[in-house]
């Protein structure tokens, strides 16, 4: 029955037409929240974090309820009535529990009026909720406000509450015991139960007046601070162009040069005034991939095709794994081969700098897109059947369809960049091995395995343009390696090389937690994935160390193909 | 329209009914009547309870653009009415409702002028001008007060002119005292006219004999009064209804008697509620009458397989409302967009309450909010304990409000019975092979 309102069901009245009809006439529920309402999708530059309002996690704290909690009480909006009966029907809830439920669906406005459970460090309490205006410290301390106290009950513990409906001299109570709710699923996405935008809905939107102003010092907000400026209609190459500009700017000319850029010291208000903002929202640009758009956008054609089978779906996960692996190793080569800071100055430190933080930030972004293959595949499989993908690719994809390339340890050189920038362009090398599986999963595998795979996607786009900016920074130093390379041979470390060695047993030491907190899945795995993130880019006795290490004697930093068959190099399928 | 409340459903009730006909497996999607046909596989896994059926059923189970709420009690503009402009009878049928027009004492006296005219002036002002408007006329049997009837039409049909709505009439009668002028007023109007018949000379003139001391029957009066009409009905529609008493489900017989009459369709009702004679249908009653309906039914069916018009009413209106997904929590507009204005001006839910305070939702003067509301909230089928767990209930609705004490299993089972079978007969013959459309499917049912 996985998609029957294409092949199996034919309408035979009028209303069965018009339901059919319908652009998506058999909707489907998309698990957790679609890519564009992910977190990591936020638009905020200055304050990134801040695209949601976390309080709209506690809207669900109690299982098929949906509370609103102003300052004095937590009040009911809604039941989900249909989700009780399932849970009836499942036997895991009773009767009375279910009962308890359809009395509060029925009709009527309903508070919480005790609320029984384990509120975190303040233990075990019975809180009676217009009551909550005890001190908030010291001995014998309550939570000030409801909120607050929803959010201190510790997941999974159960939880009392006694409702009462209004007016109280109603008399009409209804007592529900549950657990409270879990706000994320075993993957880390958010729960099923949040709809999309839910986490958003309470936030600022452009018309208000104080728009401008939403922050982290004042208010979660969800616009950019900074973008891109619109293209001119004339192509350029100037590098002006590639410049944050103040989004919400007064000055909206559009003209041969671009707007001032967002780091200009002038004492002139760039940005729009509160009054401003009322009348001139509309004037304000859609963003998308960083630049404002102002005319027609094109999406760039998808070109997947979807695999022969789910065992061929499953070897291309493990070589996509693989060539995370692989590429997030020739990348860590190349920032290691890049000066240190104390020995460059002015303006050739700062750009080596950034090529250094940004290079790190790819390297760990290819980490999480190793964990959300891993994700995908024990999704697939199911535990104890999956066994985590952790081998080096032998080959990965080059720059025409079908080419494998060799993994190329290198030195951070003009051509390495221009590979760099090859690898993670849209459709091409790593975003193609990619594609086929997202083709495949779209014909039936689960929502939540779809995203993570979108996401690894929309990451590639971010890491490409990452490499544009840094090959624009490196421009001026690019044909002269010297002034920004260090010194030495640049080459692997000679066999028996000690420092080398204590970087592989470092890498050893990190695939082993790794593997063991992959298998393990969450949360029973979080503390050796902890540890693996630790010995990845702690201050001591880390990857980072040891390889720092291997760099200051000018050697290449590389990563010998462990022993461990756990480990084994994957061939491409 | 104005929602008043929204009466919750039964979580639990169920959303779809699986039936099966010689053209396949069929779906019924109960909220919105929406019919499917079902692949063989589709429906083993649907009768198998498969993983996700009811995911499925819930999503076609939710309102399209232009769909209402199901869980909604509303209070439409007030668009039809019916006059009981007269308070006796020249029949004395024992089964009669209205106890031939008096109401057993709560309507004495025939409607007058000034209150018919106050009834109609009340529901034009009213009236939605986008919908048509209708004035109904009934009684005691309506002829019998005739001045006042044809005034009436007069009246609403220039006054209708003059606001710009569209006026549509209708009366159920007797028949027997139709005269010329009377014909001349039906053709000349957009009537819909019921005709109470309930068959040949010898049921008619037992089941509805004349009143008075020497016992007469009606049926040859009736032949004579409505043949001129029959042979040329001009704007008016023209049905025939037979009232069916547990004395005889020979209703194949009674349908020919009444076609050879000349009427182009009939329709039959089983008497529900007994008024003293006995002749109410009763428990063990309901299987005869259902096989009866049905064998007549099977004849029209055939017909229709040959092109020819269905003439049998209930099984016409059946298969057009499935044809266009009848789905309403409420069986008629009672206390909606239709109310029955009794001789003293009082406004009734339906004709059939006049008198009863229950019903009673307001005069000439205006409409009793408070009343109707919790009228319509209390009518709605998802207040009816008997009714919110059945799958017909946005079909049958919980039935007629005034029979409502009546209901019981077997004649509830009657109901879905006969509900399976005409969803039946649709699929079979609505399974032709230019039946595409929604136009296309209307275009085959009569």
């Amino acid at each position: 029955m996985s998609k029957p309102e294409d092949t199996k069901l034919i309408a035979r009245n009028a209303p069965a037409l018009r339901k059919l009809a319908e652009k998506n006439p058999v909707p489907r529920l998309v698990a957790g929240n679609s890519v564009s309402t992910r977190l990591e999708s936020g638009i905020g530059n200055c304050f990134p974090g801040l695209e949601c309002d976390l309080r709209n996690l506690e809207r669900r704290f109690f299982p098929f309820l949906e509370m609103d909690m102003p300052d004095t009480e937590i009040a009911l909006v809604a039941v989900d009535i249909d989700g009780v009966v399932a849970a009836r029907k499942a036997g895991e809830i009773d009767q009375a529990t279910l009962d308890g439920y359809m009395t509060l669906h029925t009709a009527g406005k309903w508070v919480v009026e005790t609320m029984t459970g384990m509120f975190g460090p303040l233990g075990r309490l019975t809180l009676t909720i217009a009551d909550l205006d005890a001190p908030s410290s010291g001995a014998g301390r309550q939570p000030p406000d409801p909120w607050t106290a929803v959010r201190l009950l510790t997941e999974g513990t159960d939880v009392r509450l006694v409702l009462q409906r209004k007016p109280a001299s109603s008399g009409q109570k209804v007592t529900l015991t549950a657990k409270r709710a879990r706000y994320l699923g075993d993957d880390g996405a958010l729960a099923a139960m949040f709809l999309p935008g839910e986490l958003t809905q309470s936030l600022c939107s452009p018309w208000t007046h104080d728009f401008r102003d939403c922050a982290c010092y004042y208010w979660a907000s969800n616009h950019p601070d900074i973008a891109l400026p619109p293209l001119p209609e004339k192509p350029t190459d100037d590098p002006k162009w590639n410049l944050a500009v103040p989004w919400e700017r007064r000055d909206r000319t559009i003209g041969d040069k671009p707007p001032a850029p967002a780091t200009l010291r002038d004492p002139t208000p760039v940005e729009l005034r509160y009054f401003e903002i009322n009348h001139r929202w509309q004037s304000l640009n859609f963003v998308l991939e960083r630049r404002e758009q102002i005319g027609p956008y094109q999406q760039q054609e998808f070109a997947g095709k979807p695999l022969a089978s789910k065992g061929a779906l499953v070897a291309q996960l493990r070589y996509a794994a693989g060539v995370e692996l692989a590429v997030m190793q020739e990348y860590l080569s190349a920032m290691y081969s890049l000066k240190s800071e104390e020995d460059l100055s002015g303006a050739t430190r700062d750009d080596v700098r950034a090529a250094h933080a940004e290079i790190k930030r790819i390297a760990i972004g290819e980490m999480r897109h190793l964990r959300a293959v891993n994700n995908v595949l024990a999704s697939l499989l199911g535990r104890p059947a999956y066994k985590p993908a952790l081998g080096v690719a032998t080959k990965i994809p080059g720059a025409r369809p079908g080419q494998l390339v060799d993994v190329e340890p290198r030195p951070l050189t003009k051509d390495a960049l221009k590979n760099f920038i090859m690898i993670e362009a849209p459709s091409k090398s790593v975003d193609g091995v990619y594609a086929n599986i997202l083709a495949t999963l779209n014909q039936g595998y689960p929502d939540s395995d779809i995203q993570a795979i979108r996401t690894v996607m929309a990451e590639g786009e971010d890491h490409y343009r990452t490499f544009l900016f840094i090959q624009e920074w490196l421009k001026p130093y690019l044909d002269e390696p010297r002034k920004y390379l260090r010194a030495g041979s640049l080459e692997a470390p000679p066999a028996g090389n000690q420092e080398h060695q204590e970087l592989q047993a470092q890498y050893l030491k990190l695939l082993d937690l790794l593997y063991t907190g992959y298998n393990l899945g969450m949360p029973e795995g979080a503390a050796s994935l902890n540890e693996a993130r630790n010995a990845m880019i702690e201050d001591q006795d880390s990857i980072a160390t040891a390889a720092e290490r291997v760099a200051a004697k000018g050697y290449l930093v590389v990563f010998d193909a462990p022993a461990d068959p756990r480990f084994k190099p994957v061939p491409p399928p | 329209m104005q929602r008043v409340a929204t009466v919750a459903g039964e979580p639990t009730a169920p959303m779809f009914h699986r039936f099966r006909s010689a053209a396949g497996e069929h779906l019924l999607i109960v909220p919105y009547s929406r019919v499917f046909d079902l692949s063989p596989e589709l429906a083993r896994s649907i009768d198998g309870g498969g993983s996700d059926r009811d995911a499925l059923v819930a999503r076609l189970a939710q309102p399209s653009p232009g769909e209402v709420a199901l869980d909604d009690a509303v209070a439409p503009a007030p668009q039809s009415i019916s006059l009981n402009v007269s308070s006796s009878c020249n029949l004395s049928c024992s089964y009669c409702y209205a106890a031939r027009g008096g109401f057993e004492g709560a309507q004495a006296e025939p409607m007058r002028w000034p209150t018919a005219r106050a009834a109609i002036d009340a529901l034009l002002a009213r009236a939605d001008p986008a919908a048509p408007i209708t004035v109904g006329f009934l009684g005691g049997e309506p002829f019998a007060n005739r001045a006042l009837m044809h005034a009436c039409v007069h009246y609403a049909q220039q006054d209708a002119v003059r606001r710009g709505l569209d006026v549509r009439f209708s009366v159920t009668t007797n028949g027997t005292l139709l005269r010329g002028d009377d014909i001349a007023l039906l053709r000349a109007h957009r009537f819909a006219v019921t005709i109470s018949i309930d068959g040949g000379a010898a049921v008619q003139d037992r089941q509805r004999p004349r009143a008075g001391k020497t016992a007469a029957g009606s049926f040859d009066r009736l032949k004579r009064a409505v043949s001129p009409l029959l042979a040329d009905p001009g704007m008016a529609q023209i049905a025939a209804r037979a009232t069916v008493t547990r004395n005889d489900f020979d209703l194949t017989r009674r349908f020919a008697d009444i076609l050879a009459l000349g009427f182009a369709e009939a329709g039959f009702a089983p008497l529900r509620m007994d008024k003293g004679g006995g002749d109410a249908l009763r428990e063990d009653d309901w299987s005869a009458y259902f096989d009866a309906l049905k064998e007549v039914a099977r004849g029209e069916i055939a017909r229709a397989q040959c092109g020819a018009a269905i003439r049998l009413s209930n099984l016409a209106i059946a298969l057009r409302q499935i044809a266009r997904g009848a789905s309403s929590p409420y069986p008629c507009g009672a206390g909606g967009g239709y109310f029955s204005v009794a001789a003293d001006g009082r406004w009734y839910a339906c004709h059939r309450t006049i008198g009863d305070r229950d019903f009673a939702l307001g005069d000439n003067g205006g409409l009793d909010g408070e009343r109707r509301h919790a009228f319509l909230t209390g009518r709605h089928v998802h207040a009816q304990a008997a009714c919110r767990t059945c799958w017909a209930r946005y079909l049958c609705s919980g039935a007629c409000h005034q029979e409502a004490t009546t209901r019981a299993e077997s004649s509830c089972g009657f109901i879905r019975g006969w509900l399976e079978f005409c969803f039946t007969a649709y699929c079979e013959l609505s399974a032709r092979p230019h039946a595409t459309s929604h136009e296309g499917l209307e275009a085959t049912v009569p």
